[in-house]
Order: structure tokens, then C-alpha cells, then sequence
């Protein structure tokens, strides 16, 4: 196992969850994370790789007024990030915008653009237009799913539409379809649900218990990758949902979140609860011609399918991030609040 | 001249020399004595030159020796001279005696000429006299001879009109052949004179000739009759230009229809091996069906060897006919192969093909039965080897499947471990069966199966390798860890994988341990001490050591994880419910504790019935799979923070210990690797449901009661997870986690004082106590 050395750690005040790419920023690889504490003021923390690769550098440091759920940068202003916030007893989510200047001001703080306050649930996440320069977002609350417009010129927010996921459900969390702009996956009690914005209807559906994270393969139509509690990762293919494509056996404990890489096709990140992050390779190939393998054969793939497991963590780690400018390059974050940034090359396979 | 001249021998030598070279026309030849470097000197050569050879002499010579010579010379020329007269005297003498015999032979012939005119005369006479026998006696001869003629025509009129009764005749004494005979004799008068003078004749011939055929139609058809009877019979209708073929084709269908009869049903064939193998102990019982069947393929092959004989002209559709019942010989027992089927009884069955086929061979050597069958031999022994792996196969899986149909008895009674031990019987003995049985089958050495012997080796080499790897991908499935490969299926399996139960997957683990330390050995021990000749590789027990070592762990794994999946049910939906920000105070342990601790208990349970016991260590950290979780430093900090402002000095002061011992403590590791031992796996299976709790309290937000609450069911929680679990450090500190993971999410952080604390949980054991009372049944016991 890799000891750790080549990442690069970042230590943040409190206990955080959330990390995210900030997409919109050409010129640098830089990361927005937000701490989760329920007591403590607070804070936002914009994080800028040097251009060596062997810094980071808090580039800007916020005050937030709610601990931070859930964390999502604009893809396409870089000043712009929503965050999903509670108090404790309420849930709220919001669009921000960075002030300008902010490296002069000693405290600088954060302009709220708008408001997402349609929900009265738990709060899961905000999603942003998958690509390109588009002002519609969407947030998930245990039971309903909202379409919005964001105008930010005039700092507000309107519900375009919304629907009902019912009671039972509760979801948990979702991804935006990058091929699709019209599909959206969330994640719930019992299944992966799929609905179509411009009907605002469920039509599709896995059933699949405990999922936490969802993530679409940007290279390929079609795929999916699901991370569930104790059975680990699975590729599903969504023009036949009825069975994954491919399995693989994730962490020891949870698997919390997975993420496919931005350029490079079949290479998987998960973080899981064992203090571990996995990094794979679901290979295309292997993908497609998964049927007529001998079992044997398919465990055999499957060891070897483990590029990598990054273990130098003291908690559970619940952030991951591609970096979208530099995709050899994630950052994680524990739950400790420690994010490190890693670089996979030393693993790729003959990439 | 040669007597006289025996003392003088060089002389006499010299001498007849001469005259023969005088009379010899190449003088070359007959003086081969004479050369040229004598010739200067030798008087006697042809190319003597007196003039050289005198001047050689004069000049070599002194006087003395020319004198001597001169006398020499003068002596032999004398000698020369005397010889030549007697010579010529001698032929003068010959010369008389001739004349006088011819005149003497003239003499003689003088008077023949005499009688030679007397014998000529005598001879003429002779000849004049036969003439005038001749003459007369020529009128009567010819009378002679016309009669003669006549008497043949009669006689063969009479035969004709003789000819009905004399066939009569033949009919009656059956000597067909004679009258066979009689009629292709008579048959070109017939034909040409039957429309006239003959027609009653040649219709009672006729008559008798169809009875004649019929007859020999009938002993044509008669198998009682001898072959050789039965071929003049053939010989004979074909001479009577009776169509043979049609009746070949008759014969021969017969014969297929007879073929019915010989194929072994698969439905009675186990009884005919049972027979087959009975009637070899006991000679006596000699009407078994496999005697039965014996004879029937004697007869058979009789049959073809006497058709073969008569008709000649149809060995191809004996062959065919041979070759179809080896094939349907071979057929059929695929089909009898397809039930289970002992070595014994597949043997028996092998044998009696065998035999048939030998004794088919040995009629219709050509029809290469023996090739054709070692062929068919090859596949169903192959089919058999391979079936006979399946059938063991599905034996196991039914001994696993067979009993897990209730499950509350399986956690409750000792099902789990009857199952075990059931299933690894069924492996340890299945195999070694299966292997004794193919033992059989190499010592059979009937004439094919040693030819095989090398193929059968691999082929039951290959078949354990491939059987061990089918039953690790079946064991896989059973556990529902692997969907079959058919994504359809693999629907069904996920629905049903739900059902499996939980023990069952434990129970596959161990069976693999078992299969990887014993079964593979031993297998691989019979077959080194049995093959030790043969070359083949195809079965390597490394690798399946290998492969079985590496399914029990993932199994095991398996088992861990439905496990706690279970656990993580409950523990989800007990944080899922309530609103922790507005919980109201505690007043007892919660209920979801108790399930906690039965499905503990029910591992427990499963484990104790399958896993060894493992030796009992404290903490292990040689082991670990990984990295571990402790404390972060910060977040101890901060919420040592946190607790010094807040109010309750006791309770502060007691989490505070807590958090500050932690601090201390020795890196705790919780993911280790699991182990096949009893305390292994409980340990680990605590150690992730604890890890899960302390996840879903990390999802909510308590307010002071929450806490409270989260704080009382730890706290009971701790000692009966502890009596429970091998390793108290890791425990002790996952649980200390879940407390610091619920101090964190709260609101307001004010434990419950431990005088309360204490109260709630001795009340909560008392409950649980008169609950066991009260339904005599057990649920927690601490």
C-alpha cells in the first residue's frame, strides 16, 4: 500500500464533508470545501494548487454561516458555488457568490445570490447545469426534486418545476446525466430513480437499496456507477438496468462516494468509511464483453481492477473531487477535515 | 615317334613342335614360345633370318664354339631328315588300308535293290484289300448310326415327359439340386417346343418347379436350416433366375427388424448390468438377460455371417447394419448414462457392447467396428466422467439445500452444523468415491479400455480440475455473491439472494476450507499414487488450493457482510425514524438494542456450529488489512473545547476522561483481516456494525436528550458486546467513537449523570430478565 507521502494535505479547522472542482477556474486547479460544524462559525475555504503541484495554497477563506452538507462550484463562473447548509434543525441551500478583491479584504464575506428556500425537508444537494453556460440548477430534498432558473444578475431564483419522489423514498442524493441534460439520477431508500426535466417524471428506475453516491460516466453514454453501503461499487448500464455490468468490491466498511474521471474512461474514484480511498479501473472493455468470462476469470479481473488504495487517513472520508483542469489529479477530504490532493499517474495503466 | 623318343625328351618335344606349327595356319598361336628377343637365335621361329642369325654367330662366336655348333647342327638336321621319312611312310599305310574298305563296302550294297521292289509290291496288294472291306461293309454302318440318332431323341422325349415326375421325385426326397438340374436342362426344349408337343409337360414341370421354389424360398427363409443348406438354396433359386434380391432385401429388412430386439433399453439396461455382473458369480444362472442378450447378439452376428455367405454381394448393408447397432448400441447407453449410473453398472453395460461388437467384428471384420466403437466408446466415456462430476456436483448442493428450509431452527438447532458435516461428507466421500470408481473403470482392461487408459487419466485429471472450479463458481452462486453469468438469470439470483440464508453462506465458507485442506490433498494423492505413469498435467492442486482458498475468504466475507447488512438495517431504521433534534428524555434503553444483540447472538450461534475455535488473543496488530481508524487529534481537542464550556462539571468531566484516554491509547485497529475462527468473525461483524452506528450517528443532529439516549445504549451495549467480542480495545474504543460522533452532532452536550445512567440500565436487564422468564426464551443475556 502507498504510504501517503506524494499527497498534498491541507488541514482544515473543523470536521468537513464536502469538497468540489472549481470547473470555471482555466487557469488553476482549485477546490471549494466547506467545514461541518454545528456550533463554530463556519467556513469556506478556496484552495489553489500551485502551479509547481506541490502546494496548496488557501486562496480565500469565508465565513459561512451554517455548517455545510453539501458543496457544489458553478461550472461556469468560478466566484459562483450553492451549498446545502442546516443549523442544526432546519435545512437551507443557497447560491453564493466570492466578492471581488476578496484577497484585500481581511474578512471578506460571502454575497448570497439567491435563496433556494422552496423545501421544508431535508435538504440533499444542489446540482448544476452539467456544461456550458446555463442557468438552471437543481435541488433534492428527501421527497421532492426542483427545477430552478437562476438569474444572477438579479440575485434570484425561480422554481421551474418540481415533482414528488413520495413519501417513501427519501433520497439521498443524485447526478445530473452529462449526455443527457434532460436526466437526472437520485438516489433513494430503495432504488435509483430517474427522472426526465422536461416532463418532471420518474421514468426510470434500479432497485437497488442503500445507495449513497451515483455518478455518470462523462466518456460513455449510458453508464452509471453506483456506491452503496456494504456491496460495494457497481456499473450499470441504463439501456439495461436490470443487472449491473460490472461489480467491484469497494471498501471494507461503506463506500460513500465514487467518481468517474473526467477524461480518462473507466477510471474510478471511491471513497469509503475505512479511511480509505480506492482508485480503478473499470475498463471499457470489460465492460462490454462481461458475459462470456469463466468466474474464475472475472475474479481474477477483479483483483487486478484495484489500481490503488490511498489509506494515509485518519477518518472517514466523505469529499472527493476530480480536478476537471488537471484529471490526473483528486482531492479527497476526511472527515477530519483534512483534504490531501493526489495524483493517480504513478498508477495509471499504460495511459 | 613320341614312344621312341621317351629318353630323348627335349628332342622328341621339339620335334612335334615343329609339325604341329607346319600344320597350323597362325603360327603365333602355336608357338607361343617364340619371341622377339629370341628370335635372333631361334632357329625354330617363324622369323628366323639364317643370314642374321649367322653373323650374329661369327661375330659372337670363336671358332671352337662355331665348330661345335656346325657339328650340333649337322647332327639335328640328320635326326630331322630320318623323322620326316618315317612320317611319310606311316601315312602311306593309312592310306592303303582306306582303299581297301570301300572297296569292300561296294561289294555289299550290290544285291538290295532286289528286294526293295519285291516290298513294294507287297505293300500295294495290302491296300487294295482294305478298299474292298470298306465297301462293303459302308451301307451298314450308316444304318447303324441313324438308329443310334434315333434313340438319343427318344431318350431325351422321354426324359421331358418324364421330366414332372422325376421333379416329384426330387421334391420328395428334397434333392432340389437334381432337380434343379433336370429342369435347366430341359429348359431350351421346353421353351422351344412347350406351346406344342409338350404343353402338358411343361405345365406339370412348371408346376413342380414353383413348388420347388417355394420350398427353397421357405428354407431360404428358415433359420433352422444350416447356412450351408440355406446358400445352395440361394445358389439354386438364382439359377432358376428367381429375383434373389428382392428376397435379399426381404432377408435383410428381417434382419433390421431383429436389430430392435438386441438394443439394449436404457430403462432395463442397470437390470441387465446387475445380471450381467450377477451371472459372472454364478454360472449356474444362465437365463439372466444379459445371457439373453448374448445369445441374441449371437444369432445376430450367425445371421450376418451366414447372409454373408449366401449373398455375397451385401456386405455393405451388413456393414451398415453392424455399424447401426453399435451406434444405437452407444446411443442408448448416453441415454442410460444420463441417470446416475455406478462405475460397476456402466461397466457392465461397456462389456456387453464390447462383446457384441467383438463378435460382430469378428463376422465383419471389414466393417471396422472395432475403430467405429473405439470412437463412440471415447465420447460416452468422456460423457460419463463428465456426468458423473455433475451428479456430484448437484449431490453437494442438494446436501446443502436440503435442510435449509426453516430458518428459525436453523440459528436455534445444531441444522448448521449437520449441514457442514453432511456437505463435507458428501465432498470428502463424493470424491473419493467418484475417484474409486474411476479406478474401476482404468483396471477394466477390457479391449478398448486400454487403449483409453492415457486419455481416461487425463480426462479424469482434467474432470477434477474442472469439477473443483465449477463447484467454487456453484458455491459462489449458492451464496449469491455472484450472479450467474445469463443476465437474465442473474436477475433471478439477485431476487433470490435475499432468501439465502446467512448460515448457508458460512457453511460454504467452511466447506472450502475444508475442500482446500483436505479434499484436494487427498485427491491429489490418489491420483499421484495412481497415475504416477501417466504424463498428464491437467489437474493441479496448487492452483485449486488457490482458487478454494481464496472463495472461502471471499464467503466468509460474504457472510460478514449480509450479516451486518441485516444489522445495518435495523440501526438504519432506528436513526431514520425519530426526529433527534426534538428527542424526547431517555427513559429506557431502546429496543433496537436488543435486536442488535440477538442478530449478534444469531452469528454467535451460526459461528459456533461451523468456525473452529480460534486460540483467544487480546489485540492483534501483525494482521491488519489496511488502515485503522483513530481518534483525530483535533476533533478530541475541539471537543475537550466544546466540553469545557459546558455546564454539567460532572458530566464534562467524565466525557472528558474519556476523550483524554483515547488521546493516550494505542492506535486502534478495526478493519483487521477475518480469520476462520469463531472470535474472528464475531469480532469483525461487531466491530462493522459499531462502525456503521457510529456513520448514522454522524448523519443526524441530537439535541440533549438524543445524546442521552445515544449515551444509555452504549453504555448497555458495552458490556455484553464485550463478553462477546476478542478484542475489548477495539471495541471499547468504536464504541467511545460513537459516543464522540453523537457529542459532536449534539446541540447541547450534557451526559447523563452515571447514578442515572446505572438505574436505567439495571432496570433495562431486569426487563429483559422477567422477559426471559416470561417466554422462556432467550434474547439477551448479559
Amino acid at each position: 500500500m502507498q504510504g501517503g507521502s506524494s499527497g498534498i494535505g491541507y488541514g482544515l479547522k473543523y470536521q468537513a464533508r464536502c469538497i468540489s472542482d472549481v470547473k470555471a477556474d482555466t487557469d488553476y486547479t482549485s477546490f471549494l470545501t466547506g467545514t461541518l460544524s454545528l456550533k463554530e462559525e463556519n467556513e469556506v475555504h478556496l484552495l489553489r494548487l500551485s502551479s509547481g503541484g506541490s502546494e496548496l495554497i488557501c486562496e480565500g477563506l469565508f465565513s459561512h454561516p451554517n455548517e455545510i452538507w453539501d458543496l457544489a462550484s458553478c461550472p461556469f463562473d468560478q466566484r459562483i458555488f450553492s451549498t446545502v447548509f442546516s443549523t442544526g434543525e432546519s435545512y437551507g441551500a443557497a447560491i453564493w457568490q466570492i466578492p471581488e478583491l476578496y484577497g484585500q479584504l481581511n474578512s471578506p464575506q460571502l454575497e448570497r445570490v439567491a435563496s433556494l428556500d422552496a423545501h421544508v425537508g431535508k435538504i440533499n444537494c444542489v446540482l448544476w447545469w452539467p456544461s456550458g453556460r446555463c442557468d438552471k440548477l437543481i435541488s433534492m430534498d428527501e421527497q421532492n426534486i426542483f427545477l430552478w432558473s437562476l438569474d444572477c444578475s438579479n440575485k434570484s431564483a425561480e422554481v421551474l418545476s418540481k415533482d414528488s419522489a413520495g413519501m417513501l423514498h427519501s433520497l439521498s442524493g443524485g447526478a445530473w446525466d452529462p449526455h443527457d441534460v434532460n436526466a437526472v439520477a437520485a438516489t433513494g431508500e430503495s432504488s435509483v430513480q430517474f427522472w426526465d426535466l422536461r416532463t418532471m417524471k420518474k421514468v426510470n428506475s434500479i432497485e437497488r437499496a442503500h445507495v449513497r453516491g451515483v455518478d455518470y460516466n462523462p466518456k460513455r453514454e449510458h453508464i452509471l456507477i453506483t456506491a452503496e453501503d456494504e456491496s460495494g461499487i457497481h456499473v450499470w448500464d441504463l439501456r439495461k438496468a436490470k443487472a449491473p455490468v460490472q461489480e467491484l468490491p469497494g471498501h471494507t466498511h461503506w463506500t460513500w462516494a465514487v467518481k468517474c474521471n473526467p477524461e480518462y474512461d473507466g477510471l474510478i474514484l471511491s471513497a469509503g468509511t475505512d479511511s480509505a480511498v480506492n482508485l480503478w479501473y473499470a475498463s471499457a472493455s470489460s465492460t462490454n464483453n462481461k458475459a462470456p468470462e469463466s468466474p474464475v476469470e472475472s475474479t481474477r479481473e477483479r483483483v487486478n481492477l484495484l489500481l490503488n488504495s490511498y489509506t494515509d487517513y485518519e477518518d472517514s472520508v466523505y469529499g472527493l473531487a476530480w480536478s476537471s483542469r488537471e484529471p490526473w489529479v483528486f482531492a479527497s477530504l476526511s472527515y477530519d477535515g483534512r483534504v490531501v490532493i493526489e495524483s493517480v499517474k504513478p498508477f495509471l495503466p499504460r495511459l | 615317334m613320341a614312344t621312341e623318343a621317351a629318353p630323348m625328351d627335349e628332342k622328341a618335344k621339339r620335334m612335334r613342335d615343329l609339325l604341329s606349327s607346319f600344320y597350323t595356319p597362325d603360327p603365333s598361336i602355336s608357338t607361343p614360345t617364340s619371341s622377339i628377343s629370341t628370335s635372333f637365335d631361334n632357329i625354330n621361329g617363324p622369323s628366323f633370318d639364317a643370314d642374321q642369325y649367322m653373323d650374329l654367330m661369327i661375330k659372337k662366336s670363336n671358332l671352337d664354339v662355331l665348330l661345335q655348333r656346325h657339328v650340333q647342327m649337322a647332327a639335328e638336321i640328320k635326326n630331322l631328315d630320318t623323322d620326316l621319312q618315317m612320317l611319310v611312310y606311316e601315312n602311306y599305310n593309312k592310306f592303303i588300308s582306306a582303299t581297301d574298305t570301300i572297296k569292300r563296302m561296294k561289294s555289299n550294297i550290290f544285291g538290295m535293290e532286289g528286294n526293295m521292289d519285291q516290298l513294294l509290291h507287297k505293300i500295294m496288294s495290302v491296300q487294295s484289300r482294305s478298299d474292298g472291306v470298306n465297301t462293303s461293309l459302308f451301307e451298314k454302318r450308316e444304318h447303324i448310326e441313324k438308329l443310334h440318332r434315333t434313340r438319343n431323341l427318344l431318350r431325351k422325349v422321354q426324359f421331358i415327359y418324364d421330366l414332372p415326375a422325376r421333379l416329384q421325385k426330387c421334391i420328395k426326397s428334397e434333392a432340389y439340386g437334381d432337380a434343379v438340374r433336370f429342369y435347366t436342362g430341359a429348359m431350351p426344349i421346353l421353351k422351344v417346343y412347350g406351346d406344342t408337343s409338350f404343353k402338358d409337360c411343361r405345365r406339370a414341370s412348371e408346376e413342380a418347379i414353383e413348388t420347388i421354389i417355394k420350398n427353397l424360398q421357405t428354407k431360404l427363409f428358415s433359420d433352422s436350416e444350416s447356412i450351408q443348406a440355406r446358400a445352395e438354396a440361394a445358389v439354386l433359386l438364382k439359377q432358376l433366375d428367381v429375383p434373389v434380391d428382392s428376397l435379399k432385401d426381404k432377408l435383410l429388412e428381417k434382419l433390421e427388424q431383429s436389430l430392435d430386439g438386441l438394443q439394449i433399453n436404457p430403462d432395463e439396461a442397470s437390470k441387465l448390468a446387475e445380471h450381467n455382473v450377477s451371472s459372472k458369480d454364478e454360472e449356474s444362472n444362465n437365463q439372466g438377460p444379459a445371457k439373453i442378450h448374448e445369445d441374441a447378439v449371437r444369432g445376430f452376428s450367425e445371421a450376418m455371417r451366414a447372409y454373408r455367405e449366401i449373398f455375397p454381394d451385401s456386405e455393405e448393408r451388413l456393414f451398415k447394419l453392424a455399424r447401426a447397432l453399435t451406434t444405437t448400441h452407444f446411443e442408448n447407453m448416453e441415454l442410460y448414462i444420463r441417470k446416475r449410473v455406478s462405475a460397476a453398472d456402466f461397466l457392465g453395460i461397456f462389456r456387453i457392447i464390447w462383446e457384441d461388437v467383438v463378435l460382430m467384428d469378428e463376422v465383419l471384420p471389414e466393417a471396422a467396428l472395432s475403430d467405429l466403437s473405439a470412437e463412440a466408446a471415447q465420447v460416452t466415456l468422456k460423457q460419463f466422467v463428465a456426468r458423473t462430476f455433475s451428479h456430484l456436483q448437484q449431490d453437494i448442493s442438494d446436501t446443502l439445500l436440503k435442510f435449509d428450509i426453516n430458518q428459525k431452527e436453523v440459528v436455534d438447532g445444531e441444522v448448521l452444523k449437520v449441514v457442514l458435516e453432511a456437505s463435507g461428507k458428501a465432498v470428502l466421500q463424493g470424491t473419493t468415491d467418484i475417484f474409486q470408481e474411476f479406478r474401476q473403470l482404468l483396471d477394466e482392461n477390457t479391449g478398448i479400455f486400454v487403449k483409453m487408459n492415457d486419455l481416461l487419466i487425463d480426462w479424469i485429471q482434467k474432470g477434477f480440475q474442472d469439477f473443483f472450479r465449477s463447484l467454487e463458481s456453484h458455491f459462489l452462486v449458492l451464496s449469491g455473491k455472484t450472479s450467474s453469468s445469463n443476465e437474465t438469470e442473474g436477475l433471478v439470483e439477485g431476487k433470490s439472494s435475499e432468501k439465502i440464508h446467512a448460515g448457508l453462506i458460512l457453511v460454504l465458507a467452511q466447506l472450502s476450507v475444508v475442500i482446500e485442506q483436505k479434499v484436494i490433498p487427498r485427491i491429489a494423492e490418489e491420483i499421484t499414487a495412481s497415475f504416477s505413469g501417466g504424463n498428464s498435467q491437467a489437474f493441479i492442486p496448487g492452483e485449486l488450493c488457490r482458487v478454494f482458498h481464496a472463495a472461502s475468504e471471499k464467503l466468509l466475507q460474504h457472510y460478514i457482510d449480509t450479516r451486518t447488512q441485516k444489522i445495518s438495517n435495523v440501526l438504519r431504521k432506528r436513526f431514520k425514524t425519530p426526529n433527534w433534534v426534538k428527542h424526547k428524555e431517555p427513559r429506557e434503553v431502546h429496543m433496537y438494542v436488543d435486536m442488535l444483540l440477538q442478530q449478534l447472538e444469531e452469528v454467535g450461534k451460526e459461528v459456533k456450529q461451523i468456525l473452529p475455535q480460534g486460540t483467544f488473543r487480546k489485540h492483534k496488530r501483525s494482521d491488519s488489512n489496511g488502515s485503522n481508524t483513530t481518534t483525530s487529534s483535533r476533533s478530541t481537542t475541539l471537543h475537550s473545547d466544546k466540553m469545557a464550556r459546558s455546564n454539567s462539571q460532572r458530566a464534562r468531566s467524565q466525557l472528558f476522561e474519556t476523550h483524554l484516554a483515547k488521546l493516550f491509547k494505542q492506535k486502534v485497529e478495526i478493519f483487521t483481516k477475518v480469520e476462520f475462527t469463531q472470535e474472528s468473525v464475531v469480532t469483525t461483524t461487531v466491530k462493522l456494525c459499531l462502525k456503521s452506528l457510529q456513520e448514522y450517528v454522524r448523519l443526524q443532529t441530537f439535541n440533549r436528550s438524543g445524546f442521552q439516549q445515544i449515551q444509555l445504549d452504549i453504555q448497555f451495549l458495552k458490556a455484553p458486546l464485550k463478553e462477546t467480542v476478542e478484542d475489548e480495545a477495539a471495541i471499547d474504543f468504536l464504541l467511545d467513537e460513537v459516543i464522540v460522533a453523537a457529542s459532536e452532532r449534539c446541540l447541547d452536550v450534557t451526559p447523563l449523570e452515571p447514578p442515572i445512567l446505572d438505574k436505567l440500565i439495571q432496570a433495562k436487564l431486569a426487563k429483559s430478565k422477567e422477559h426471559n422468564n416470561n417466554n422462556n426464551k432467550t434474547t439477551v443475556s448479559s
